[in-house]
């Protein structure tokens, strides 16, 4: 499949009338959970022409609070209205005593938290009543009491919950520059078979007094490395749907179809090396 | 080891209310980048997320009072109305009352009847579809059961009534609004409906009489009330006009008898 973007609505209008050339797109679910109006309509439209996908970004499903079943309920309607290809949330919490930071923030990875997690996940498969994606997040710290990790936590998640993974490719570059391990290690210790989609983003560069913590905040084209990275992330995991980012600063249609074309060059490279 | 439940109440402690030293030794800091620097990019994405929703829902507020004050209420709002969903355009929920309650008998009450104006056009441009009700079904009904009918507005519709030129203010700061006009602030108030047309929310001034029939309605007055609210309103009111521009409005979608109710026309 040729890699697709997310789907933003200063895009909506030029996507309905001349179409984009991409292989499909990625919506966040809250930006539809509008009943009614034209948001319901352009999604609708196009769906008609593309495979689409819903990735959440506030249902903070690793909060210890309960799950809100009126966001997951949201979340059911748009399954039920749209048939997406895949329906992902995060590894993250972002929400605790009822008050949200509607941030994807970092779990401690313990037994205590995957535990905790692979409930979850199932609960929120069992409401939907199909399995779901969770994808790893940029991180910028750790918890000392971490003593797993974070590929083993994800390996072992998708294996306790039947989950599969949305592995964003530049998410696991940015922790292993912020924390110091080899990406290449990370992206071995997951199983072949649980990745059925990639993420592909652009970072920033913070300088924190005299020191860099690179933060993830899809502002701008995938650097260098992380082209590197992915290459490496297809030929383990074959050519997975892959999708581009871009959430700030958000550029003209073409510039986002061109990433996605970049990405359609990796997987056709590493196809051709395999033949 | 600190329990993930207390690690997470600890963790957004810190977040919002700056208690970073009980959770501190929980994080590690590796290399030079310490700890609580680690925590303050966290505050920042908090901060920065909610300002920027909170813009997003209410620009005019944002140009009327310029960036680095909008900045300063957004996070006076965050601190008095932290983010109760995981959904962020619920954020703005309460903004206009917070308001109220800073500028109430100042002289920039009209803030928080222009935020809830704002607030009245992002739930149209959200709420769910419903088919209006057309002439037809008048025919239908005799004059003993019209005058207990009640008509529901649809879901899109808000009326908002202010001492202040509100929808002038509105307009003259919207992004394609011509030349910048002065506004008198004692030019008389505003009465209005915003409603949703299948291409976007309108904002529209509405004479008194038609304005207090339609808040009739909205508060599940029978037609008997609201013909007397829009009499008392204004001296000159003919219902059947009034009733005729609503339904060419598209904003009447249910109607009620006065025992069973009649069923809302279906798609």
């Amino acid at each position: 499949m040729r890699a697709g973007i997310g789907l933003r609505a200063v895009h909506h209008l030029e996507i309905v009338e001349r179409g984009a050339d991409v292989g499909w797109f990625e919506a966040h679910s809250e930006n539809y959970f509008a009943r009614g109006g034209q948001l319901p309509r352009v999604l609708g439209k196009i769906r008609e022409r593309y495979p689409l996908s819903f990735h959440g970004v506030g249902l903070s499903i690793g909060s210890t609070d309960p799950l809100q079943r009126g966001h997951l309920t949201e979340i059911a309607r748009l399954v039920r209205d749209f048939e997406p290809m895949f329906v992902s949330e995060h590894l993250s919490w972002g929400s605790v005593g009822g008050r949200f930071m509607n941030d994807l923030l970092p779990l401690p990875y313990t037994e205590e938290a995957l535990r905790h997690m692979s409930d979850r996940v199932r609960q929120v498969q069992d409401f939907l009543g199909r399995q779901i994606l969770i994808e790893n997040v940029s991180s910028y710290l750790q918890f000392a009491c971490s003593d797993i990790p974070e590929w083993d936590f994800l390996a072992a998640l998708a294996h306790e919950s039947g989950c599969a993974l949305l592995l964003d490719v530049n998410n696991v570059y940015v922790n292993a520059m912020n924390h110091g391990f080899d990406a290449c290690t990370y992206l071995n210790r997951i199983p072949r078979r649980a990745v059925q989609e990639i993420h592909l983003a652009g970072h920033s560069i913070r300088d924190v007094d005299g020191h860099t913590v690179r933060v993830d905040t899809h502002d701008g084209p995938v650097c260098d490395d992380v082209w590197v990275l992915y290459a490496a992330a297809i030929h383990r995991f074959g050519p997975v749907p892959t999708l581009i980012e871009w959430d700030s600063n958000i550029p003209a249609l073409d510039v986002l179809a061109a990433e996605a074309h970049k990405a359609n060059e990796v997987m056709e490279t590493d196809r051709a090396r395999a033949a | 080891m600190l329990a993930l439940r207390e690690l997470q109440t600890r963790f957004a402690n810190a977040l919002f209310e700056g208690a970073v030293e009980p959770v501190i030794a929980e994080i590690v800091a590796r290399g030079a980048v310490s700890a609580s620097e680690r925590l303050e990019i966290y505050r920042n994405n908090l901060r920065e997320g909610f300002i920027k929703a909170l813009a997003i829902t209410f620009p005019v507020i944002e140009r009327l009072v310029g960036t680095d004050y909008f900045r300063q209420l957004a996070l006076d709002y965050l601190r008095a109305h932290p983010s109760r969903s995981g959904n962020l355009d619920h954020v703005g929920a309460a903004f206009a009352t917070f308001l109220r309650e800073r500028f109430e008998s100042t002289q920039y009450a009209y803030l928080p009847d222009v935020a809830e104006l704002e607030w009245a056009h992002h739930q149209a441009l959200i709420a769910p579809e419903a088919t209006a009700i057309t002439a037809d079904v008048f025919r239908d009904l005799n004059a003993e059961c019209l005058e207990q009918i009640r008509f529901e507005l649809h879901p899109a519709c808000s009326l908002l009534r202010s001492e202040y030129p509100i929808l002038s203010i509105w307009r003259a700061n919207q992004s394609d609004a011509e030349d910048e006009e002065l506004i008198d602030l004692d030019a008389g108030g505003d009465t209005i409906l915003v409603l949703r047309t299948p291409e976007c929310v309108q904002l529209r001034r509405l004479p008194p009489g038609d304005f207090a029939v339609l808040e009739a309605f909205s508060h599940g007055l029978p037609l008997s009330a609201a013909l007397e609210a829009g009499q008392a309103a204004d001296a000159t009111f003919d219902l059947g006009a009034t009733l005729q521009r609503a339904l060419a409005l598209n904003v009447l979608v249910g109607l009620h008898g006065s025992d069973a109710p009649i069923p809302r026309i279906s798609q």
